[in-house]
């Protein structure tokens, strides 16, 4: 009968969550949205008071050597082998760290869960994480926090209080700008799109669909939003949804926003094999290598992302600066090394800065 | 399902004695595949007239092709469970052979290289887990959730995560066409005949599904089960090999990680498409037909703008209802 518990098992791993947030389109969630001013002005920050965490009897680690363990969403994937480069290279420049990486094989909360509880453990100073659902792994942070081990987020945020800082790869209203101002310069002011996304529910995705549906209505009112389909990771679904996308709306069908380095990069495959390059535009978030053949190609004119590897960078001087006594609530600015003061926003996290958009001119720079 | 004398107790006639009607033959035999194919069948009828660019030239091929991969993998997939055995090691073993067929590409190999090698390391990967299922008397699922983890942590570790690209274009034979047609349908439709007959018709394929239904008699009537076993891995590994070419040339960008849950997706194509999960009966048309259905859900909750959650509850559902009617079957005819 094991068997046949295996496929319950596997009838139950089909039927996950029914549960859908509705919001103006698809695949976006229902928080308010902020969309930025249409020309370049830079919004003004709103005063927040701090709202992370605080970790029970931290010890003194000012100036002292740390161990750190990053915990990113999965291992394997470019994207994170960029934030874990950075997060290295960090340590390697201060001299004061000892951080590795090590992260689920794939972007599971329950996996993730269970090694941030082995490292709590088996006893850390530091844990650097990009989480899968931000609810369900704040217990085993607050646990952590707990347990006087400093927690910072970079990447996927967790509910505030359950760490200490998150440190913010761009704010969700800046991409969708980059996002939707690129599109436009595409397709043009009337021109109708569709969004690939993972799923509808993954909350970095989500967010940006809203602020994008948000800063559309605002700055570019005539453009139309056809529909949004879920591909998960996975890249060969990925390519068959985007193929059903120019199947169902054929000419009226005039871009495609691919919102993660899976979806991205197999929209772009799809728009190829379909000979569409030219008349159907494929703007997106994705990894530079992955995009590097149809940028090359000419077929992807513009790939929005930050600079993965500053953001571990930036997320490993956080850690030190809040091992170190000396990032606390209240700050309006932390020093990165290189990167210079960065600002604090929204009571406890730190913003990287504006999005980058890789194009045919600057792909070539990047390694990730 | 199909259907042998050896799984039914020698103390009751067997059914094929009484000699029923074509149809009744036809339906006992194939029921579920047939089951599938329906369901196929009222979707296209259903999505087309709410939107007949559903049966475009177009999206029938990415119906069709679309899930051609998974329809060659469930192939050698349904022979393992038919045996009693089952394999969730699969998606892990197709990601790391397309990364083994991608390297070999860029690195200048020629690409029947490339194509066939991961087919050769797939089947001698496989056939080491048939020897440690059938030899060192470890079950299947033992062996493979063991041979998920390895080989899962060595693709990233080897890799350390970076994708390939810089494919050379004559190693996209998925791309390519054959008699007008996309090479992943002609692969998928000529290996499922050819598995399917060779299942039906061959002493070695009725011999699987004795093994399968009944192992003790399967093994009093001179089976050697041991080596069967082995083999059918063995053979297992080799329409991985196949369906990682479809894969792995389907794209520009080989990533280092495979789609999340493909050995599961592999899996239910075998039991939706009526291979019992207890082993003894079903068929590879029937995994094909289901690797088609999915597909074909897939574009229709596009076409009716139906939310995409449905097709993972649909695919729940229908293997729940599956499963407990090969349990009806089953608890009937004992």
């Amino acid at each position: 009968m094991g068997k046949v518990l295996l496929s319950a098992i596997l009838a139950l791993s089909f039927s996950t969550s029914l549960s859908q947030a509705q919001s103006a389109w698809t695949g976006g969630d229902d928080l308010p949205t902020n969309p930025l001013a249409c020309d370049a002005t830079a919004p003004t920050p709103t005063a927040k008071p701090y709202d992370g965490g605080v970790p029970t009897n931290a010890p003194d680690r000012k100036g002292k050597t740390i161990t750190v363990v990053d915990v990113p969403k999965l291992v394997g994937i470019g994207y994170f082998n960029a934030t874990s480069k950075g997060i290295a290279d960090a340590a390697k420049e201060m001299g004061t760290m000892n951080a590795k990486t090590d992260g689920p094989s794939k972007a599971n909360i329950d996996d993730q869960i269970t090694l941030i509880d082995n490292y709590i453990t088996s006893g850390v100073d530091g844990i650097l994480f990009a989480a899968n659902d931000p609810v369900a792994i704040a217990p085993v942070l607050k646990k952590a926090l707990a347990a006087g081990i400093n927690v910072v987020g970079y990447d996927a945020n967790s509910t505030p209080d359950a760490r200490q800082w998150f440190v913010n790869q761009a704010e969700f209203n800046g991409i969708a700008k980059s996002m939707v101002d690129a599109m436009a310069a595409e397709v043009g002011e009337e021109g109708s799109f569709a969004i690939v996304t993972s799923t509808f529910t993954t909350p970095n995705q989500a967010r940006w669909i809203s602020e994008m549906a948000a800063y559309q209505a605002k700055c570019h009112p005539k453009m139309k939003w056809l529909e949004t389909v879920e591909a998960q990771e996975d890249n060969i679904l990925s390519f068959n949804q985007a193929n059903t996308l120019i199947n169902k709306y054929g000419d009226e069908l005039k871009g495609i926003f691919g919102m993660t380095s899976v979806a991205t990069p197999a929209a772009a495959d799809a728009v190829t094999q379909a000979n569409k390059c030219g008349s159907v535009a494929v703007v997106g978030l994705a990894t530079p290598n992955a995009m590097k053949p149809y940028v090359s190609s000419g077929c992807v004119k513009s790939v929005v992302l930050w600079n993965p590897v500053d953001l571990g960078y930036a997320a490993a001087y956080v850690m030190r600066a809040v091992a170190d006594g000396d990032l606390k609530g209240g700050a309006t600015s932390v020093k990165a090394g290189k990167l210079g003061e960065l600002s604090v926003i929204n009571g406890s996290e730190i913003l990287l800065g504006a999005p980058f958009v890789f194009t045919k001119d600057n792909i070539n720079d990047f390694d990730f | 399902m199909a259907m042998t004398d050896l799984d039914i107790p020698p103390v009751r006639p067997s059914r094929a004695v009484q000699r029923p009607g074509a149809i009744q033959r036809l339906m006992s035999d194939y029921g579920q595949e047939i089951v599938v194919l329906l369901a196929i069948v009222a979707l296209f009828a259903f999505v087309t007239m709410i939107n007949p660019r559903f049966i475009s030239a177009n999206n029938l091929t990415t119906i069709f092709a679309g899930n051609a991969y998974i329809a060659v993998a469930a192939i050698g997939m349904s022979m393992v469970i038919i045996t009693g055995n089952i394999d969730v090691s699969v998606g892990a073993l197709i990601g790391v052979l397309a990364t083994i067929s991608g390297t070999l590409a860029v690195a200048g190999y020629p690409v029947w290289v490339a194509w066939f090698a991961p087919v050769l390391i797939g089947m001698a990967i496989n056939g080491l887990i048939g020897v440690l299922v059938a030899y060192a008397r470890i079950p299947s699922i033992v062996v493979t959730l063991g041979a998920l983890s390895i080989l899962r942590g060595g693709l990233i570790s080897a890799t350390g995560g970076t994708w390939i690209s810089d494919l050379p274009p004559a190693f996209m034979v998925a791309q390519k066409k054959l008699f007008g047609l996309p090479v992943p349908l002609v692969a998928m439709v000529v290996l499922t005949l050819l598995a399917a007959a060779w299942m039906r018709y061959s002493a070695f394929g009725r011999s699987l599904y004795a093994l399968g239904g009944n192992p003790e008699a399967a093994v009093a009537t001179g089976i050697p089960a041991e080596r069967r076993i082995v083999a059918v891995f063995i053979i297992h590994g080799f329409f991985a090999g196949l369906a990682t070419i479809l894969f792995a040339t389907q794209l520009q960008v080989i990533q280092s990680t495979v789609p999340p849950n493909l050995e599961l997706t592999i899996i239910t194509a075998a039991v939706i498409g009526g291979v019992s999960i207890l082993g003894g009966s079903g068929t590879v048309i029937g995994s094909t037909l289901a690797a088609i259905l999915f597909a074909t859900i897939g574009s229709a909750l596009i076409f009716t703008n139906v939310s995409a959650y449905w097709l993972r509850a649909v695919i729940g559902l229908l293997i729940l209802a599956t499963v407990l009617a090969d349990m009806f079957r089953r608890s009937r005819r004992i």
